[in-house]
């Protein structure tokens, strides 16, 4: 809708510019002055910035920076706490994206009526999304405490009334509090509960828009067809929310792959490096092991990662307008 | 709930109303629960801060602080010397603040041009400025950091400020929104012999404001929240920023829960009330661009 204006404009401009032409470009470019400045500063500069220095040993102590060719990204490969953290970012990513999203689809299925709780629930399960991660994770650790943590009390308090039970309660064991941060079996799916709260309510939105564009028309169509409320969802719902979903599930696996301050604060890599993710390795090698080169390398194949998934998503949703 | 306006007004028997409506309560009893079970964490966060210690370890956990205590806070004044968290808590907002100020200025110009004015360059421009924005920040970390360093910039105020600023999705978001305002007002101006920088500032502007305000908000959350940029651009105590300074308490005072969750409140309240103030327009925001705050 934006063409044809522009091109009007271009007619109706083209005539009688010719004299003050310089001048007008100039005016222009005037308005995106302050803005390329900070663009080629701040990103365009540090993108081609950042691919030189991974192919150096650039390290901050050193002044000697030698090309090293793509020898960085080599031994990232082939680093053995590199692949940890690369699979352990996949696995947060499997626990994350799937269980994230369908809870935040249900949520959205949940309020999309319009009703007098609507907007009390839509704040509810907004809210955790507006929380720096910093608090999210003080918060949480608070909450998984394996001694005094509400999550275990009431695993606990659940677990004992279960015990209550006649007959079959004689044969659940007592309730052990589970370390949720502290074991190398539960760490990761911790960060990924905890991801989970925080983030719910962030895709809710985006499900909530595409639920409510969906036409009331084709709903009504499907209810004179004699479809139930559940015939209504996958023959109605579902295919008109496949762009919607799509959309979200490439933005939540690119989002898991760059989860960073749950671990930096709560884990820090451990127990056993089993919550190493691949943006903490980047963090640590850069600033605590100042292999800024070797550091680069691995943003790089982080954006290799994340760009995979976006192509991924255009090629979907390309192939989706041609059926 | 639709339910009781239409016990009132069909006053049908109460059985047959149950029997027809029950899935409806019972989704809504579900979304209660759910909600309580999202807000809980936040409510216990409170709760823990306002209460002293007694009460804070007790084996059968306690929801309701009696009696309240501000201790916690007080103790946050007090450990000034070491965690300074009233100085985080301005150096929070005067980033915060001073970046919006910044995104919501550079931004609205540069998409004042890229929706309205014609010149050669531009698509190129904005396409370049587009593709950007699939790149992920940990790409240009450790480049701009240097930068930072070259500038002389590491451990002050316009380190933390500016280099967020250069994102493309402010520039995006108005753009977007300034393609669909009709051109006929500023037409108007332009017989009325009005240059582009009064179109700017006397029409557009004003036209924008709802986008502005979205993105306003989205580049306060997104200052205030963020976590890395700060964690790595300063080492000084005062110039620690919030959410930095939740973790130094956190390593600091491994224990001392209420005082904690006293520093996280702090942290958290601004926040929650400019939610729940400007929510529609973040709501709608996200629906618009798609975008996870």
């Amino acid at each position: 809708m934006a063409a044809p204006a522009v091109a009007l404009e271009r007619k109706r401009k083209a005539p009688g510019m010719k004299p003050g032409r310089f001048r007008d470009v100039l005016e222009c470019y005037l308005f995106l002055v302050p803005y390329l400045l900070l663009f080629s500063v701040f990103v365009i500069g540090p993108v081609t910035y950042g691919f030189y220095i991974s192919l150096h040993d650039y390290h901050v102590l050193s002044t000697h920076r030698p090309f090293v060719g793509f020898a960085n990204y080599a031994g990232a490969l082939h680093d053995d706490l590199f692949l940890k953290s690369l699979i352990n970012t996949a696995y947060f990513a499997v626990m994350v994206v799937p269980l994230g999203n369908l809870i935040s689809l249900l949520l959205a299925l949940g309020i999309c009526k319009e009703g007098r709780l609507t907007t009390f629930f839509r704040s509810a399960f907004y809210l955790p999304v507006v929380i720096s991660v910093a608090v999210v994770a003080v918060l949480w650790q608070w909450l998984y405490s394996t001694q005094w943590g509400l999550i275990n009390y009431y695993l606990d308090a659940g677990a004992e009334a279960l015990r209550q039970l006649p007959l079959l309660g004689a044969h659940i064991p007592a309730y052990t509090p589970i370390p949720w941060l502290s074991s190398p079996r539960f760490a990761m799916a911790s960060i990924a509960l905890l991801s989970m709260w925080w983030g719910a309510g962030g895709n809710m939105i985006v499900y909530l828009a595409g639920l409510q564009a969906i036409p009331e028309t084709y709903y009504e169509a499907a209810t004179l067809d004699g479809a139930n409320s559940w015939q209504r969802f996958w023959s109605v719902t579902w295919p008109q929310l496949r762009p919607t979903l799509l959309f979200c599930l490439v933005l939540s696996v690119i989002g898991a792959f760059q989860v960073f301050g749950q671990v930096m604060v709560l884990t820090r890599g451990g127990p056993d490096f089993s919550t190493y993710t691949m943006v903490l390795y980047l963090y640590l090698t850069g600033f605590s092991l100042y292999k800024m080169g070797y550091a680069c390398a691995v943003a790089y194949l982080l954006f290799l990662v994340v760009l995979v998934f976006t192509l991924l998503q255009f090629r979907l949703l390309s192939f989706k307008e041609v059926d | 709930m639709a339910v009781a306006a239409r016990i009132r007004t069909r006053k049908r028997p109460l059985g047959a109303m149950v029997a027809r409506e029950w899935p409806n309560l019972l989704a809504k009893a579900v979304l209660f629960v759910v909600a309580l079970v999202m807000l809980a964490p936040l409510l216990w966060m409170i709760s823990t801060s306002l209460k002293p210690e007694s009460e804070i370890f007790l084996n059968v956990p306690r929801w309701i602080p009696w009696p309240v205590t501000f201790h916690n806070y007080q103790e946050l004044a007090n450990r000034a010397g070491e965690a300074p968290v009233f100085r985080w808590l301005f150096n929070s907002v005067f980033v915060a603040t001073s970046h919006t100020m910044l995104v919501l200025f550079v931004d609205s110009l540069a998409a004042y041009a890229f929706a309205r004015l014609t010149f050669p360059g531009r698509e190129p421009l904005f396409m370049l400025v587009v593709a950007t924005m699939i790149i992920p920040g940990q790409v240009t970390l450790i480049p701009v950091f240097l930068i930072i360093q070259k500038l002389h910039w590491f451990n002050t105020y316009q380190a933390l400020i500016v280099p967020g600023a250069a994102g493309g999705f402010g520039v995006f978001l108005l753009r977007q929104f300034l393609l669909g305002i009709p051109r006929d007002l500023e037409e108007a101006a332009q017989l009325d012999g009005c240059g582009r920088w009064t179109i700017y500032w006397r029409v557009i502007l004003p036209l924008a404001r709802p986008a502005l305000a979205t993105l306003a908000i989205f580049s306060f959350l997104g200052s205030w929240n963020d976590f890395m940029w700060p964690l790595i651009i300063t080492n000084e105590i005062a110039m620690r920023t919030l959410p930095i300074g939740i973790t130094i308490f956190q390593g600091r005072y491994t224990t001392e829960y209420g005082v904690m969750m006293a520093a996280a409140t702090v942290a958290t309240l601004p926040v929650i009330l400019a939610f729940l103030l400007f929510q529609k327009q973040i709501i709608k925001g996200i629906a618009l661009s798609g975008l996870k705050a």
